[in-house]
């Protein structure tokens, strides 16, 4: 092996990767909107808010209806990145699943809404096929295995409203070791036609 | 925010030091071959599913008619930031090697042929773009996120997958490809 690893010292080993890991904040440079990142050894998230007119926009184009759009819209969305960044030096696979991951807000704890839960919806709503296939498909993985150097992006929807506040308390298997993480201190973009609709 | 349970000044300095050294260890070294553009192999390589799809002609393309040569079968949609973002190295990678016995073909999920004409104006393209407008194909390897590329030996069978975008005209990428097509 010619990396890094072998030159760390028993100290550094003793240092779990978790208690080396950080939370990121600040503003996206491309989405111009708020972001959340953790970082930690061999791995990175990162959840970019999504505005509910981009969600209108994206699905009207797509062959949802107006009523359709708006349960999309006055869900709280953010578009995600998971990273598998660990070498090919000291390869680790990284599994996931979005149904253990947990948002808390107002002393309440909810499960994100994933493919499969939108699933139902749009087939009791009778979504055209094309506009189902589009929303599987812009909607991050519920669960998926990353080995180095994979990575997806895609819409995470929790099942809060636009401009809530929350906790996400977020799981995942690293090189066979389960992590834990909580993004504290997150935010729903608000609904800014709302907004102005509410503004006399 | 950084988490750390390290007490005072001293013991905030070996968890930095600590930290500074689990970084290094996760970075590649200057000889190795970047992460990002690795393909894991597959543990047991398998037949991959067969398929017919049409392209922006209407031609039909069948997976096994392609046995004997490499398969770069890349799953996308227009509207899939990275999708887009390897698209060009996609082109250029296929014009180091299509004479080589290494065919690249574009599956599209769930668009029509007028929404990825408008692409190509963008994202010119000059291998086979197929269309799977009922999802079936990509249900069938299966695929969970776009972008997904599987690699597929002249035997067809599935030896490598990419999951999210790679910089296909990579050097080392490009030559995993072409021992592939050697291979016995």
């Amino acid at each position: 092996m010619s990396g890094g690893l072998a030159i760390v010292p028993a100290a550094a080993l003793l240092v779990s990767a978790n208690a080396c890991a950080e939370l990121i904040t600040g503003t996206d440079a491309d989405a111009q909107l708020p972001f959340w990142e953790w970082r930690a050894p061999g791995m990175s998230l990162r959840l970019v808010q999504r505005l509910p007119d981009q969600s209108r926009a994206f699905f009207l184009a797509r062959g949802f209806s107006r009523a359709d759009v708006e349960l999309i819209a006055q869900a709280c969305v953010f578009q995600t990145v998971f990273k598998n960044l660990s070498p090919p030096a000291a390869p680790a696979v990284i599994e996931y699943d979005l149904r253990d991951w947990v948002a808390q807000a107002g002393g309440q704890a909810r499960g994100m809404k994933t493919r499969e839960d939108w699933a139902e919806v749009w087939a009791e709503r009778g979504v055209p096929q094309s506009a189902r296939i589009a929303f599987e498909w812009a909607l991050y993985p519920t669960h998926q295995t990353y080995h180095a150097g994979d990575y997806n992006w895609g819409m995470s929807v929790f099942d809060l409203a636009p401009g809530d506040s929350f906790d996400l308390v977020i799981h995942w298997n690293q090189g066979g070791e389960r992590h834990t993480a909580t993004l504290a201190g997150m935010r729903c973009a608000p609904d800014e036609d709302a907004t102005a609709e509410a503004t006399p | 925010m950084t988490m750390t349970s390290a007490e005072g000044l001293p013991g905030r300095l070996l968890y930095a030091f600590c930290c500074a050294l689990l970084a290094l260890a996760s970075a590649p070294a200057a000889a190795e071959p970047a992460a990002a553009q690795a393909l894991h192999p597959a543990q047991t390589p398998r037949l991959a599913p067969d398929f017919e799809l049409p392209d922006l002609d209407g031609q039909l393309h069948k997976l096994s008619d392609y046995r004997g040569q490499v398969v770069v079968l890349n799953f996308w949609a227009t509207w899939c930031p990275p999708c887009r973002a390897e698209m060009p190295s996609m082109q250029r990678g296929w014009e180091q090697v299509k004479d080589e016995g290494i065919v690249f073909l574009g599956v599209n999920v769930g668009e029509d042929a007028d929404t990825v004409f408008l692409f190509l104006a963008d994202y010119p393209v000059d291998f086979p773009l197929l269309f799977d407008a009922q999802a079936k194909v990509i249900e069938a390897y299966p695929v969970t996120g776009l972008p997904t590329t599987y690699i597929i030996d002249p035997a067809g069978r599935i030896t490598h997958r990419a999951v999210g975008s790679r910089e296909w005209d990579d050097t080392g990428l490009l030559d995993e490809l072409r021992a592939l097509r050697r291979a016995p």
